[in-house]
């Protein structure tokens, strides 16, 4: 569809400079790993008999420093805030454009439904998502074992990990857009993606202080919290399915209020 | 058929009125005038048409379809220039073209190339470096491309030099002889004057008038101008004259009525000079825009 | 100055939100400390863990169980909260005019372009001075329930000047940013990148002997919480070089956003 290439190509530069970006992340951290997995095995002991609440204030709980996925499990939750922002961007970006640029009365009159219009929107930003996905995925295997020294690690436990990005990139994504189309007027994108995200990433951290367990499931920072995986060897299905249902809900909700939506126009 | 057809469409912002009970049918191959002070709801109408914006109450029907519900398959066949023109930026003027081109099921390609040498488009320019007018001949190509049924202007030529405006006004004859419609909203009174056949005046969301142009022209007033040595204003002081004004030798009046009342009472001066015409769109209008 | 009053009512509305995520903030993060408070098998857990570590989360100097030690951890994100508003204030006050389209009324008044960039630039110091108050504040009160010593406020205070001057670095840098891009909509996402990459500096900068040198790079490292604690001081290199980078920043700023074409 001509919409769909359109806009993906406005989203070339921006994902390969997010996928550019999230690979020296990945191998600029892991670089330190050697220094770290010499103490690591005193820390090991160690932790195992520390208090829950320090752990989890920095995301230090089920983390074992010294094993490849132990240090990955810290790696890979800056990759999330960075893969928050940026799935939060397009969201929030993606149906607000025509508006914030008055290109509505270009687009919008065209011989095409909004549901359409949606949908090609849709998947060019999903497949923009997915180019950084699938540098995650290619940066992890390939940085780990750069660094990792004849030491083995779990690969089915880090294909776990690398699974819950898209997840993850959606929730943001549907989040945006659907956030996006329930205010009047979206005068500028950064401050609500940089909100999503590091509000979902500060709710990770402290929500579980607040009581039980209340605020932070809604938290994705929280539902794929790459620890967890790699020390149960599972999903948290529970907490997954609240992302997901938050994603099969924003999706077809946006689709409603984009269809209904009184588009506003240079005039 | 009637090419479009309004029924009591009504459009509130929501305490703010847009446009209320509006009803007027336009028919194909006419090209049909909508005029109106500032903030009358022109643009309002239009955007209800392209379903931009969503009515309140009321219906309109465009080839005999409802807007709303046949929007995307009734659009095929409109042409829409928008009074202001923004394009998505990095792109360069053929790319967009052919962009809008894309929308369409028929091919439009001659019809782009033909349109843009018309309008004198250097089609590899970048369109953030256009300027406004430059701009605006963009939107007049990108709304024509793919030979519309129904062309809907919204000021259309804000920003052309008179040059290009002629260009432009032939060019929309052109496709109306073609079998085009023509919807053309506009407050420069001249141009609606030269085009149309038929005009709505729309003033604070409501139709005032709708009318033919020449009956327009017709019902109202004669405007007669006199210079003469000796003028007698108190000759001229009788049922049918308004806006009597004196100035230097020339004495200039509005007259509706019996025109040999008239002509009885100029017969009798001495005049140097003497004009009587029909009042421009301009001079009927502002009694109405105020 | 008839602008800079403009542009405080103009930027009312995202200063309460940073003040009410800061409010959120430290209200949240003190509940989180009661559960610190006074234990000493956390101590027993931060001594055993390598510097390094310890380095990046800056907590190699406190101890977590005091409300001097919580506040002197809470300080970087603090940091990262107020670096955060004030880039953003910084590089949004002056390319708002060529976003909104406004650059055809503001700036062909009868006013300087210096002349606007200082309102402009003051009227978001201004704000950032605020939040930094709220901030000071809320960190004053809430720590109230649990009867720190004078030390604390010391810290409090000295601290939260330092914060400002760290605000100040990054407002000019925002404010560098905006008035120098002519692709004034990439302005705010080029800024957020500066502080998410500083900030990334700043985590890794302490894990590798080597990578020490990244401590010049990232201004969250140029005032250490623990020698403001200790020691009442920061290290005077680091205050010619914060001073060095605002000079820097303001001055390119005025000079191209003098000379610069200004489109719509």
């Amino acid at each position: 569809m001509n919409i769909f290439f359109h806009e993906f190509k406005s989203y070339l530069k921006s994902a390969g400079i997010w996928s550019v970006a999230i690979f020296l992340i990945i191998l600029i951290y892991f670089s330190a790993f050697n220094t770290i997995a010499v103490e690591a095995e005193d820390i090991t002991r160690l932790m195992s008999s520390f208090p829950e609440e320090l752990l989890i204030a920095f995301g230090m709980n089920n983390m074992n420093f010294g094993t490849l996925l132990g240090f990955f499990g810290a790696v890979f939750l800056f990759c999330q805030i960075c893969l928050a922002i940026q799935a939060s961007n397009y969201g929030f970006s993606m149906l607000s454009i025509e508006e914030r640029e008055l290109t509505a009365d270009f687009l919008l009159p065209k011989p095409i439904s909004r549901g359409k219009i949606l949908t090609a929107k849709l998947l060019a930003a999903f497949l923009a998502l997915t180019v950084t996905n699938l540098s995650v995925w290619v940066s992890s295997f390939f940085v780990i074992n750069l660094v990792r020294d004849g030491r083995d690690y779990d690969t089915n436990a880090l294909v776990m990990v690398l699974g819950t990005v898209v997840i993850f990139q959606l929730f943001f994504l549907a989040v945006g857009m659907v956030i996006s189309l329930l205010m009047k007027r979206v005068r500028s994108v950064i401050p609500l993606s940089m909100a999503l995200a590091f509000g979902m990433y500060i709710l990770n951290i402290f929500g579980n202080m607040l009581g039980e367990n209340t605020f932070e499931v809604i938290s994705p920072f929280t539902q794929f919290d790459p620890n967890y995986i790699i020390n149960n060897g599972s999903y948290n299905y529970p907490l997954a399915m609240i992302s997901v249902s938050v994603i099969l809900i924003a999706i077809p909700a946006s689709y409603l209020l984009y269809q209904k939506r009184n588009v506003a126009s240079a005039v | 058929m009637s090419i479009i057809e309004v029924n009591n469409l009504t459009k509130y912002y929501g305490k703010a009125r847009g446009i209320i009970d509006v009803s007027f049918n336009v028919d194909e191959g006419e090209i049909f005038g909508f005029i109106g002070p500032n903030g009358a709801g022109k643009s309002t109408t239009i955007r209800l048409f392209l379903s931009l914006i969503y009515p309140t109450s009321g219906e309109a029907k465009i080839f005999g379809k409802d807007c709303i519900k046949y929007g995307p398959e009734i659009r095929q066949d409109i042409g829409y220039l928008p009074s202001e023109v923004f394009y998505y930026e990095g792109m360069k003027v053929l790319d967009l073209l052919k962009y809008s081109a894309s929308f369409y099921k028929k091919d439009c390609t001659k019809r782009l190339y033909e349109l843009s040498d018309l309008m004198e488009l250097d089609l590899k320019r970048r369109i953030d470096d256009l300027s406004y007018g430059n701009k605006k001949k963009v939107g007049i190509v990108q709304g024509l491309l793919h030979s519309p049924k129904l062309i809907i202007l919204d000021e259309p030529t804000a920003g052309l030099d008179p040059l290009m405006q002629q260009n432009f006004f032939n060019l929309i004859r052109e496709e109306n002889q073609r079998g085009a419609t023509v919807f053309f909203s506009s407050h420069i009174l001249g141009e609606v004057q030269r085009l149309c056949s038929r005009v709505a005046i729309i003033k604070e969301g409501k139709i005032i008038n709708i009318q033919n142009i020449k009956s327009l022209q017709h019902d109202n007033y004669k405007k007669i101008r006199l210079e003469a040595d000796h003028l007698d204003e108190k000759a001229f002081s009788f049922d049918g004259i308004s806006n009597l004004q004196r100035e230097n030798g020339v004495l200039s009046f509005f007259y509706k009525g019996d025109i040999n009342k008239v002509t009885k009472i100029i017969s009798g001066m001495q005049l140097s000079d003497v004009i009587i015409e029909e009042p421009s769109l301009e001079e009927i209008f502002i009694h109405y825009y105020e | 100055m008839r602008i800079y009053f403009r542009e405080l009512k103009a930027n009312f509305k995202s200063l309460l939100i940073y003040c009410g995520i800061v409010v959120f903030f430290v209200v949240v993060g003190f509940s989180k400390f009661s559960g610190y408070a006074e234990n000493p098998e956390i101590l027993q857990v931060l001594d055993a863990m390598p510097a390094a570590m310890l380095d990046s989360f800056n907590m190699n100097a406190f101890n977590l169980t005091t409300v001097v030690g919580f506040f002197g951890v809470m300080y970087a994100f603090m940091g990262l909260i107020l670096g955060i508003a004030a880039v953003m204030w910084g590089s949004d006050i002056i390319s708002k005019e060529e976003r909104d389209k406004t650059v055809e009324f503001a700036l062909t008044l009868p006013v300087k372009r210096s002349t606007l960039i200082t309102a402009k630039t003051a009227a978001a110091f201004t704000n950032c001075l605020i939040l930094a108050l709220v901030t000071w504040g809320m960190n004053w009160v809430v720590a109230g329930n649990y009867n720190p010593d004078q030390e604390y406020y010391r810290f409090l205070t000295q601290g939260m000047t330092v914060l400002v001057l760290l605000q100040f670095i990054f407002l000019s840098i925002g404010v560098f940013l905006g008035s120098v891009m002519k692709q004034h909509k990439r302005a705010g996402s080029v800024a957020i990148s500066i502080l998410l990459g500083t900030y990334f500096l700043s985590v890794i900068a302490g894990l590798k002997e080597e990578w020490d040198f990244l401590k010049y790079l990232t201004p969250f490292k140029y005032f250490d919480p623990s020698l403001i604690l200790h020691e009442s001081r920061i290290e005077p290199v680091y205050l010619w070089i914060s001073l060095g980078i605002i000079i820097v920043s303001l001055a390119g700023a005025y000079i191209t956003y003098s000379r610069r074409d200004l489109y719509i």
